[in-house]
């Protein structure tokens, strides 16, 4: 769609403009818009980057982020939480983070034997099973949920400076966004890559796909934790309807309207549902249904463009452009995803 | 570049090998083993309430198979993973409750609810499976037909028809969960159980009508003969000539039928509530994960372990854990997906 | 198909067009709203002097509660609480009897010509603490609404509370949200709850149990959350402080349908059952019930809590709940001036929703939107020091409806609580139980355990004041 030469320049014009938005934006618009997406981009992220390098669509991304978020409230002193640790707020992020990867492995290593529509179906159980387990386990999940997790000194209060919350956000979106980018080129990456397109053959090259496949949705549900421990930064609390049914579905959503293969669509699809959910609302028509409009939206989404809107803004510039560049850079997954989706 | 990933990768396949899976398999095994032998010890202490609980686990095994049945049919013909089949469930209730209240008519005034007559189940019964099976037939004809293969995004529809179908629900039907009554007793002294709900029997038997019915189906009938080729091949049998649109939409109403069977009986069991739609979703995704996609054994054999693990689980477990009992569902599935990554009775696609 | 098909880009792509022209039009059609709202206002304020000189601040007041999740059905009855509130005392006028979503016109500060606007982009929640929150932040900074009524439930009234602490100029009022804590522990000053939490709804019940079923052993059944462990504690505490005893306490896990398991190992010999399964559970447990022990197995033997005295759960068991005695904060029976001006205000705003005045969704709301009607009336419509407004909130008391009601130094109500019998008309009142405070006399605080599957703990003596006034 745009020259490869220019990618560089407008991804970092998208940056510095989005680092400057906090001046001219109100703390609300901040907070409640803009750093809501980034965090669900991030948690969609995690999903885009299993369904265009791995050919999977992951149901368990949210539940992984609720772990995540939930450890954190454990661990570091908070109402409602475990408050024996009382850790200090980085220590209990990172071993937060550490606890989603094992339990991200433990899910990846029996559903990474499986594939496509199965792979979905089993990652759902288990999303579910996730929410099911702190919403019966009140010792874990606080009476009320976790309420008034500290954030670290650095970031202030997410309520006074919500500017402070929104740029670490998006540091960490750039970095996931780079390092999504960057795994894909490398020989793992690759590998993982060739095991989409075909298992067979890879098995028959020497390569353990059972263990590749672990890690890289290992690799997935790191980036679920990230964006968990940014939740609960952000919020400053989380209950078990925080990953209830709805959230991994409107996760779905969102990585289907940013388009299942193309990383940046996490953004682009969290913040239009952001959008959408803010807004949806104040339409008479809609008025409190807006599940019932966010259902059709989806519906129409699904029936008539798979690609999302990535997809529809790629179709439109080749219409335009024709065929004068050479498609995209290699380890991209470009289009595969699309067609987990559009089948086969 | 191949061999740079051999070097990284490669090296590390000794790690995946068959030494940990076994370890895993005899651990599991083990708290297996202990599990029952609580069981065992808890039942010989009080061989009554070990009645009653494990009655309570078939009977709900009953409805979790009804449920699961047309799920794991559904799916084992055509590759249609239907999200919406939690909410044909919760529909089935629904609309079998609203067409129960207009034919009996409560006095608005009056306490007490007028009982049903078997003219006032039946009908609304009949009415409901048939409007559920119907709608399957509607989103299969509507949605589904002309994106046939394309897996994941028929289950996108179906998830977004169930998102539409939940809200909708919220804004029509009650907050309460209702109860649709019936026309048999309350309930029957049973042999050492004692006293037991008469309805929960009848779910159970009717469970069991469906089974073997399914299977006489499945055996006996062109149809069944169909169905049973389409999961084994559904390119050869469409290549056959068959006109397979029409075993599809068969199936699909069906499949829809039961699940609407399965929401009335839950809701003259329990209750008809307007949340149940995600549970038994997920209820029947756990049946047919563990008891293999499209093998109605499976669903069956699946449909009692999860009965069995819900009763016990409330009961036999310490108080201190009664509210992980859900962790024994998580391990349920681990366990069978490292085993058998398609099911105790699935095979690969 | 494949996504470079061009039929289906040119198709997405008037898709998406819809979808952005139908976001702009939200935005647009909610700034051009606001902007002739602040118009009206404006024309107001000019036309009236006085009202200017009253206060430079104009009243935005919000409504947040739950219009999806498990209470989305009681939408419309919080709604026509909260609206009938303004129609009863704000001299407002329904836009459409028949529908409370459409609002209502005039709203005024009684004894003012100050205008109270009214958003009409509520706040919707689904029982989620983390929506309720972000629904609280979208009223109260995009909005600019800074008096609130909301939430509906515990853990969204906890969440908005710790909320409130850091929007200091905003008042905040509690829906229905029934949690000790949300008063009790977070203390925020600008938020204040008009109507008993869950604990207090049980007042009462202990001493009946005790003093006149004759009680001395109980065993607690609850759905494992913090409501139940809310009501549960109420019960408890009472029941123990006057010496009995509580031998078990049963927790099935939320979201339970089937409880026959549960009730198999219920033990023979106890005295009683204090049953607090709620919500979509109650049916579905006294069914299971009766379906072991018998029809009439409830009377005189189980207990309840809120669940069990809700009219629509009565309706739906009929005759199996006769006769079972049950905590309440409303009494339905009742036909003092206070209890018929407040359901007469409701049939005269919205007819339709008149048999919903035992409704506790519509009665929280009703009671909360009424205190801050009093309390905009005590500062004359100014609300320009908002610590001025929220002191004289302090100082509120409520009559009518479920009164009278005053609040504490938490902020939280002490009103009265009935217990209750169920019966063909619905409840009848046993005994009411006045000036219900949310410490029991002393039992709560701050500092002891939250409610939860253990606490409070059984411990005998300092019954609660109104406990020796409920004998045979």
């Amino acid at each position: 769609m745009i020259p490869a030469r220019l990618h560089w320049p407008i991804g970092a014009v998208v940056v510095v403009v989005a680092a400057l938005l906090p001046i001219v934006m109100s703390d609300f618009t901040v907070s409640q818009i803009l750093t809501r997406s980034l965090i669900l981009g991030i948690a969609a992220a995690s999903l885009i980057f299993l369904a265009s390098l791995g050919g999977w669509v992951s149901l368990a991304q949210i539940g992984l982020y609720g772990v995540a978020g939930f450890a954190v409230g454990n661990l570091a002193q908070a109402d409602g939480g475990v408050k024996v640790f009382a850790m200090d707020m980085w220590l209990a992020a990172l071993l937060a983070i550490i606890v989603t990867v094992v339990i991200g492995l433990i899910i990846g290593v029996v559903a990474s034997r499986s594939e496509g529509i199965y792979f979905l179906m089993i990652t759902l159980a288990f999303g579910v099973i996730i929410r099911l387990l702190f919403e019966k386990a009140t010792d874990l999940s606080g009476f009320g949920g976790i309420n008034q997790i500290i954030q670290p000194e650095v970031l202030g209060s997410a309520q006074l400076q919500p500017e402070r919350i929104y740029w670490v956000c998006l540091v960490i979106s750039v970095l996931v966004y780079l390092g999504v980018r960057y795994f894909a080129r490398t020989p793992f990456g690759l590998a993982f890559q060739g095991i989409r397109d075909n298992a067979a053959r890879m098995k028959a090259l020497g390569y353990n796909v059972t263990l590749i496949r672990t890690i890289a949705f290992g690799i997935g549900a790191f980036v679920a934790a990230l964006a968990g421990v940014l939740n609960v930064w952000w919020n400053t609390q989380i209950s078990p309807g925080t990953i209830d049914i709805r959230p991994v579905i409107f996760l779905l959503m969102i990585a289907i309207i940013g388009g299942l293969y193309r990383i940046e669509g996490a953004w682009v699809g969290a913040l239009i549902y952001v959008i959408l959910d803010n807004r949806l609302r104040s339409i008479d028509l809609v008025g409190e249904r807006v599940a019932t409009a966010l259902g059709i939206i989806f519906l129409l989404i699904v029936l008539l463009s798979p690609g999302g809107v990535m997809g529809i803004l790629e179709s439109l510039s080749s219409r335009w452009r024709r065929s004068d560049e050479p498609d995209q850079p290699a380890g991209d997954g470009d289009g595969t995803a699309a067609a987990v989706v559009a089948g086969d | 570049m191949a061999s740079g990933v051999d070097s990284t990768v490669g090296g590390l396949n000794g790690v995946m090998a068959r030494a940990p899976w076994r370890a895993g398999s005899i651990f599991l095994l083990a708290i297996l083993g202990l599990s029952l032998l609580g069981i065992g010890i808890q039942a010989a202490s009080d061989p009554t309430l070990f009645a009653q609980i494990t009655l309570n686990g078939l009977t709900l095994a009953g409805l979790y198979f009804i449920v699961a049945s047309g799920f794991t049919l559904i799916f084992g013909l055509m590759r249609v993973v239907n999200m919406a089949h939690g909410s044909f469930y919760m529909l089935g209730g629904i609309i079998a409750y609203l067409v129960q209240e207009r034919m009996l008519n409560p006095d608005p005034t009056s306490f007490a609810l007028p009982e049903a007559t078997v003219t006032s189940f039946v009908v609304p019964l009949v009415v409901s499976m048939l409007s559920i099976a119907l709608l399957g037939v509607v989103i299969q004809q509507v949605f589904l037909r002309w994106n046939q293969g394309q897996e994941l995004r028929q289950a996108l529809i179906t998830i977004a028809i169930s998102i539409i179908i939940a809200d909708q629900a919220v804004a029509h039907f009650g907050g309460i969960a209702k109860e649709i009554s019936v026309p048999v007793r309350k309930s029957i002294e049973l042999p050492i159980v004692g006293m037991f709900g008469t309805m929960r029997l009848v779910m159970l038997l009717v469970a069991i009508l469906v089974g073997v019915g399914l299977l006489l189906i499945i055996s006996r009938t062109r149809f069944g003969m169909i169905v049973r080729a389409g999961v084994d091949d559904r390119h050869m049998v469409s290549a056959l000539g068959v006109n397979i649109q029409r075993v599809f939409a068969a199936a699909f109403f069906l499949g829809a039928l039961l699940a609407g069977l399965a929401g009335v009986l839950g809701g003259a069991v329990n209750s008809v509530n307007k949340s149940d739609d995600g549970k038994f979703l997920l209820i029947s995704l756990v049946i047919v994960i563990v008891g293999g996609m499209g093998s109605l054994t499976g669903a069956a054999v699946g449909a009692v372990l999860l009965g069995l693990i819900d009763s016990y689980s409330d009961v036999y477990l310490p108080d201190a854990v009664t509210n992980y009992g859900v962790l024994l569902t998580f391990f349920l599935l681990v366990f069978v997906l490292a085993v058998r990554p398609y099911g105790l009775f699935g095979r690969a696609a | 198909m494949n996504v470079r098909d061009k039929r289906w880009g040119w198709l997405s792509a008037g898709l998406l067009i819809i979808i952005i022209g139908i976001v702009a039009a939200a935005c647009g059609g909610s700034d051009s709203s606001s902007s002739s709202a602040a118009d009206t206002a404006a024309a107001d304020t000019a036309a009236a002097d006085t009202a200017a000189a009253a206060g430079e601040k104009k009243i935005v007041m919000g409504f947040l509660s739950n219009c999806e999740g498990p209470f989305g059905p009681f939408w419309d009855a919080t709604l026509a609480g909260y609206y009938t509130a303004l129609v009863q005392f704000a001299g407002a006028t329904p836009v459409d009897p028949a529908d409370p979503k459409a609002g209502v016109t005039g709203a005024m500060v009684p004894g003012t010509d100050v205008a109270i606007e009214l958003n009409t982009n509520y706040g919707c929640s689904d029982d989620k603490a983390d929506k309720a929150l972000s629904e609280a932040k979208r009223l109260v900074e995009q909005e600019g609404v800074n008096i609130l009524i909301g939430p509906l439930s515990g853990d969204e009234g906890i969440a908005v509370a710790n909320y409130a602490k850091t929007q200091p100029d905003v008042t905040f009022l509690n829906g229905i949200s029934g949690a000790q804590d949300t008063t009790l522990k977070v203390q925020a000053p600008n938020f204040f709850r008009f109507f008993s939490d869950g604990a207090q709804w049980t007042a009462g019940l202990g001493a009946y149990a005790y003093n006149v079923l004759g009680w001395r052993n109980a065993v607690t059944i609850g759905d494992d959350y913090s409501f139940p462990y809310t009501q549960t504690a109420g019960f408890v505490s009472e029941f123990c402080s006057l010496g009995g005893k509580i031998d078990e306490r049963i927790w099935p896990a939320l979201g339970e349908t089937d409880y026959s398991s549960y009730i198999a190992k219920l033990p023979d010999n106890v005295d009683g059952f204090f049953l607090d399964v709620g919500g979509t559970g109650t049916v579905q447990f006294v069914n299971q019930f009766t379906e072991v022990n018998g029809n009439d197995s409830l009377q005189g033997k189980v207990m309840g809590g809120a669940f069990i005295s809700n009219p629509a759960i009565i309706k739906e068991l009929g005759a199996k709940v006769e006769g079972v005695v049950a905590g309440s904060a409303l009494p339905s029976d009742a036909t003092d001036a206070n209890w018929t001006a407040y359901s007469d205000a409701i049939k005269a705003a919205y007819p339709e929703m008149v048999g919903n005045a035992a409704n506790i969704f519509l009665a929280g709301y009703y009671n909360n939107a009424q205190a801050a009607i009093l309390g905009l009336q005590a500062v004359g419509g100014n609300i320009d020091d908002a610590a001025a407004f929220q002191a004289a909130l302090a100082g509120v008391e409520i009559a009518t409806g479920v009164g009278p009601v005053t609040v504490d130094a938490n902020r939280n109500a002490v009103g009265p609580n009935y217990v209750v019998e169920v019966n063909a008309m619905g409840t009848k009142t046993l005994f009411t139980v006045e000036g219900v405070d949310q410490s029991f006399g002393g039992a709560f605080s701050a500092d002891t355990p939250n409610p939860d599957r253990d606490n409070p703990e059984c411990v005998a003596g300092n019954p609660p004041p109104w406990a020796a006034s409920i004998t045979k």
